[in-house]
């Protein structure tokens, strides 16, 4: 949630801008863009783009090869000349003249042009990937999942409360005999129209009942007394053990149901225990079982009651899965530590620049081991970065700098104490130190 | 082998302070007040300043009286100190030059028994002993003039001196990568010295290792990276240079004059070395900082009585990186739990845990993991021999299983104060490349949870869905236990007959990822080491944290920025570059961030811009 609020802020606060400037452009080049292909659009403004930020000085010399053709067309185009009466010389300056006259106006205006074709390209460009992020978002791409039934799991009268749960959700299901039997799968499509191709999930949830698990329980047991003659497995064990032969990357996890009972307490969290005990096995038998199936098969076991609860965990399953490829845009994986928790939640700055005075406390606060009491001392003497990093530029020598804020007084409840030259040197190096990677403690 | 008698021989430095026990004693005296956090210690201070003003020997306290500053009290108690100093060093003893016995008996028995006698003085704690160094530090500079950097030449055979040479040898191989990790450098730096750089002597906390700190404070080891990598600075390349010349003359001498070479620590080169050496600030000091913040082997419960000792963390570390092979049969798959798992908090239900993996008869030992509450090694059998008081260490390899326990009410407490993440993070990234969430769902607790069902059971499935890790459901603590006692039994089995590597992550990266049973394993203490919950900090990590404290300035925004500026050192500089305040405020706007390239926006800019650039203060 805490994400999304951000994005909406920023977005809207970087766009206003933007928005003065063009605006007079904007109907027409709504209509052009609809004609473009949107998707070629960003790469070739790209490459404008680059350029022209990358090398500010030479912003002047790209133009001015494009100005170049203007005056010659002019010569040709209207070779009408004025006056005769005049001075041959005279006419070729003034007409010199007002060439570059109006070639600078040409100049100045293409480059205007330029400008705003740059401007609305790049608005036309964050637009889309504004549109593009959206549509990863999990709300938008669980309309690109397909939740794929097996018809032998409708066998079953009850489960028709899986069916009426997904299309209650008006998510998308269909009923298909897939590799595996007794299974619901998922396909995702891509959330770009036009491009229709389905791609299969790994995950795999395979609905069995009690019965048939206690099945595969004796295989499995079989299996691990040495005894591995085919045809006493159990079928779903055979089956599901070939479709994992053929589908190495599939994680399948068994929801297995009692015996279409109610819960008896309606506590949720007592169903597995009692699921099991239904199997009137030891606890150390069923583990051994469930073991072998998590090493050697990769196979998750979830107890359930009934085609309720079976029907939640899809809907739970499908969510999950709606949530991964936006994750995985998102995803921040270049700094190499955990960027989600509480300290990483930023303190709001408004536009004049209030609330800095918060950052620059929590900024020294994200040193190991500072409490908010060190920050206070430290903003308190030097009440921002630039401050501080003058004072340090106005000492001579590297001890003098290192031990800056060492004798600084740290107010406590009890009694006062100072800084520290650990400290000291620590937040000196962050602030001074030209080596990235030098660690700190 | 005690080094005192080459102390004795090169701290010979005259202070530069005419009065310099005075000087040592107001020093503590003011440290120790600061430790206790009391005002006096700025009494102490402003003595200590007009102390160093004053030209003049003083014969007593009493005499100091005439100084600003300087009370009855100051003076009584100098007087005090004075008169202890002459009954331990005769009524003779100097008092205007720092005479080596009072000076370095006092350290060096710090070093070995660290709480003992009236003159240990000096606090164990970082910031008060390092002030007090710089001070005399600064003083003896003043001195000395233009001879300030050769200020620190560690002893021979310390462990200064033989990190500072392999650190040397390493950096001279051809096509060496130019840094050393913790591990290599211990290893190949241990035959250059006496003392053990992984087990602690007797009665101190302190290793070889220890003395890198020192190494990094006077600016001659640098360490940086995650995991640490350490280099010698161009100081340290000078003076390392030193060593090994005198270390090549040595042997020379040895092969002239064999008869001699009993004692090698006496050799004139050493104390040729040594001449600039200052006289405080002795390596055991700042290794004693260094203990006292953060780098003691983490403690370890021992339920059983015979691996009371093999755990010693980086004892078994030079060995296995040394011959990297377990064979079949020649190991022990062993549960590893977590202390925390079974002290603190509900002491009864934690202890049914292991009483109930005692009756199912499986071995497993408590120790402190920095990830994960429960983990698997494979763990070297050792003979015992009785005759040797020290075990030697077994070697330890991790299997690639980890398993993180969580009640629902843990669980829910996680997600709502946000450590869930943190802790899959941790997981995902500790190097074992399957990671169990063994959750556990206790009917009781359902009633007194404050997140809804779904949210939990959403929670679950996204920690298998989307973090890809096994889920693994059990109703109580019993089952827990039952799991973990299956999941040893079929390890066991698995790895009965496989032949195991060594494989350290640090050289040679991640293992290869999907393998069913893999047999190229981390050693406990390089994956224990590198789970460090509050590892090291970088500067750049620093900054990209500091960066984030700006609403709206995520984590991958960050990354952008510190791709072009990686510091706030090489941002101020970019500041600086610019021509004018629009420039510096549109300095960051066009960076593009994440992976759909998106421009950071001059808002964003603008906020930073003003956080950096604004002159007074911020409001």
């Amino acid at each position: 949630m805490s994400l999304k609020r951000v994005y909406t802020w920023e977005l809207s606060d970087s766009e206003s801008e933007e928005d003065l400037d063009a605006n007079p452009k904007q109907s027409y080049t709504h209509v052009n863009e609809k004609h473009g292909n949107t998707l070629r659009v960003p790469e070739v403004t790209e490459v404008i783009k680059t350029t022209g930020h990358g090398k500010q000085p030479n912003v002047i010399v790209v133009p001015e090869e494009d100005t170049l053709q203007p005056p010659i067309r002019k010569e040709t185009n209207s070779p009408s000349p004025g006056k005769k009466r005049r001075n041959r010389d005279e006419i070729d300056a003034d007409r010199a003249r007002a060439d570059e006259k109006k070639a600078e106006r040409e100049k100045a205006k293409r480059e205007r042009e330029k400008k705003k074709e740059e401007k609305k390209q790049e608005q036309q460009k964050r637009k889309e990937a504004a549109d593009r992020l959206k549509s990863y978002r999990p709300e938008n791409y669980i309309k690109c999942l397909t939740v794929r039934i097996h018809p032998v799991l409708l066998q079953d009268g009850n489960s028709d409360v899986l069916a009426d749960t997904l299309s209650e959700l008006e998510w998308k299901m269909r009923i298909e005999p897939h590799s595996l039997t007794h299974s619901i799968t998922w396909t995702r499509s891509s959330p770009q129209e036009g491009e229709d191709e389905e791609i299969e999930e790994e995950q795999i949830l395979m609905v069995i009942t009690l019965d048939e698990f206690l099945d595969i329980v004796l295989s499995v047991k079989q299996i691990l007394k040495g005894d591995s003659s085919r045809h006493e497995m159990s079928s779903l064990l055979a089956a599901l053990t070939d479709h994992l032969n053929t589908h190495t990357g599939s994680v399948v996890t068994m929801l297995v149901m009692g015996a279409n009972k109610h819960r008896k307490h309606g506590s949720w969290y007592h169903a597995h225990g009692n699921l099991r005990s239904q199997l009137g096995m030891e606890d150390m038998e069923i583990e051994e079982v469930l073991v072998y199936l998590q090493l050697y098969k990769s196979v998750f076991v979830h107890f359930l009651y009934n085609w309720k609860e079976v029907a939640d965990q899809v809907c739970t399953y499908t969510k999950a899965l709606s949530k991964r490829p936006f994750k995985a845009l998102t995803e921040c994986t270049e700094l190499g530590f955990c960027v989600d928790g509480a300290w990483a939640a930023g303190s709001r700055v408004e536009r004049d620049g209030k609330g800095l005075a918060e950052v620059w406390s929590r900024q020294i606060q994200q040193l190991n081991r500072v409490s908010p009491a060190v920050a206070a001392a430290v903003t308190a003497a030097y009440p921002s970065p630039h401050l501080l990093i003058q004072a340090y530029k106005k000492l001579d020598s590297e001890k003098e700098r290192r031990g800056l804020l060492a004798d600084l007084t740290v107010k406590g409840n009890v009694k006062d104490r100072r800084v520290g030259p650990e400290f000291s040197t620590r937040i000196y190096r962050v602030l001074t130190a030209e080596n990235p990677e030098l660690v700190l403690d | 082998m005690p080094p005192e008698p080459v102390r004795l021989g090169r701290k010979r430095t005259l202070p530069s302070c005419p009065n310099p026990l005075f000087l040592q004693w107001l020093t503590e005296l003011r440290d120790q007040a600061a430790e206790k956090g009391l005002k006096t210690q700025y009494v102490y201070q402003k003595a200590l300043s007009s102390l160093k003003k004053y030209p003049l020997p003083l014969k007593n306290g009493k005499e100091a009286k005439i100084l600003q500053h300087f009370g009855d009290g100051i003076c009584k108690m100098l007087d005090d100190r004075l008169e202890r100093h002459y009954q331990v060093n005769g009524p003779d003893a100097p008092i205007h030059s720092l005479p080596s016995g009072v000076q370095h008996s006092a350290p060096d028995s710090n070093n070995l028994h660290p709480s003992k006698g009236s003159s240990n003085t000096k606090e164990p704690s970082g910031s008060s002993g390092g002030d007090h160094k710089r001070t005399q530090k600064a003083e003896s500079r003043k001195e000395k003039g233009g001879r300030k950097k050769r200020g620190y030449v560690p002893q021979k055979s310390s462990g200064g001196y033989a990190v500072l040479l392999t650190l040397y040898r390493h950096s001279q191989v051809p096509g060496s990568k130019g840094f050393m990790f913790k591990n290599e450098l211990q290893v190949e730096a241990q035959p250059l010295c006496t003392k053990s750089f992984t087990v602690p002597e007797l009665g101190s906390k302190y290793t070889a290792w220890s003395s890198v700190t020192t190494l990094i404070q006077r600016d001659l080891v640098l360490k940086t990276h995650n995991p640490a990598r350490y280099s010698l600075t161009e100081l340290g390349m000078s003076l390392a240079r030193q060593l090994e010349a005198g270390e090549r003359e040595e042997t020379n001498n040895e092969e002239d004059n064999k008869s001699e070479a009993g004692e090698p620590v006496n050799y004139p080169e050493t104390v040729d070395l040594t001449q600039d050496y200052n006289g405080y600030g002795d390596d055991d000091d700042d290794d004693k900082e260094e203990g006292g913040l953060a780098k003691r082997p983490p403690p370890v419960i021992c339920v059983d009585e015979e691996v009371g000792h093999w755990d010693e963390p980086q004892a078994s570390e030079q060995e296995a990186a040394a011959s990297g092979i377990l064979l079949p049969g020649s190991y022990d798959i062993i549960l590893c739990v977590d202390f925390i798992e079974t002290t603190g908090g509900n002491t009864v239900r934690k202890q049914e845990l292991v009483t109930e993996l005692q009756k199912n008869g499986v071995t497993f030992d408590i120790r402190k993991l920095n990830v994960g509450d429960f983990l698997w090694v494979a763990r070297e059998q050792v003979a015992s021999d009785p005759g040797q008081a020290l075990q030697p260490a077994a070697r330890e390899l991790v299997l690639d299983y980890i398993v993180e326990r969580k009640r629902m009410d843990d669980l829910c407490g996680s997600i709502i104060d946000g450590r869930f993440r943190e802790q899959k993070f941790r997981l995902k990234r500790c190097g074992l490349h399957k990671p169990i969430y063994l959750v556990e769902e206790h009917g009781s607790a359902a009633a007194h949870l404050s997140l809804p069902e779904s949210t939990l059971q959403q929670a679950i499935v996204n920690t298998q869905v989307v973090d890809g890790f096994f889920v693994k459901r059990v109703q109580d603590v019993k089952e827990s236990a039952a799991y973990l006692t299956m999941m040893t039994r079929y390890l066991q089995k698995l790895y009965q007959n496989r032949t195991l590597h060594c494989r350290s992550r640090e050289l040679e990266g991640d293992g290869p990822k999907g393998a069913s049973v893999s047999c190229s394993l981390m050693s406990f203490t390089e994956f224990n080491h590198g789970a460090v919950k509050n590892k090291c900090q970088t500067v750049r990590e620093v900054f990209a944290r500091q960066l984030m404290q700006i609403s709206g300035l995520s984590g991958d925004k960050a990354a952008a920025i510190l791709e072009h500026y990686n510091t706030v050192n090489s941002l101020m500089q970019a500041y600086g570059r610019c021509t004018s305040e629009g420039e510096k405020e549109k300095l960051l706007s066009s960076i593009r961030y994440g992976k759909l390239k998106r421009n950071l926006g001059p808002a964003l800019s603008h906020t930073v811009y003003q956080l950096y650039c604004t002159k007074g203060p911020l409001f």
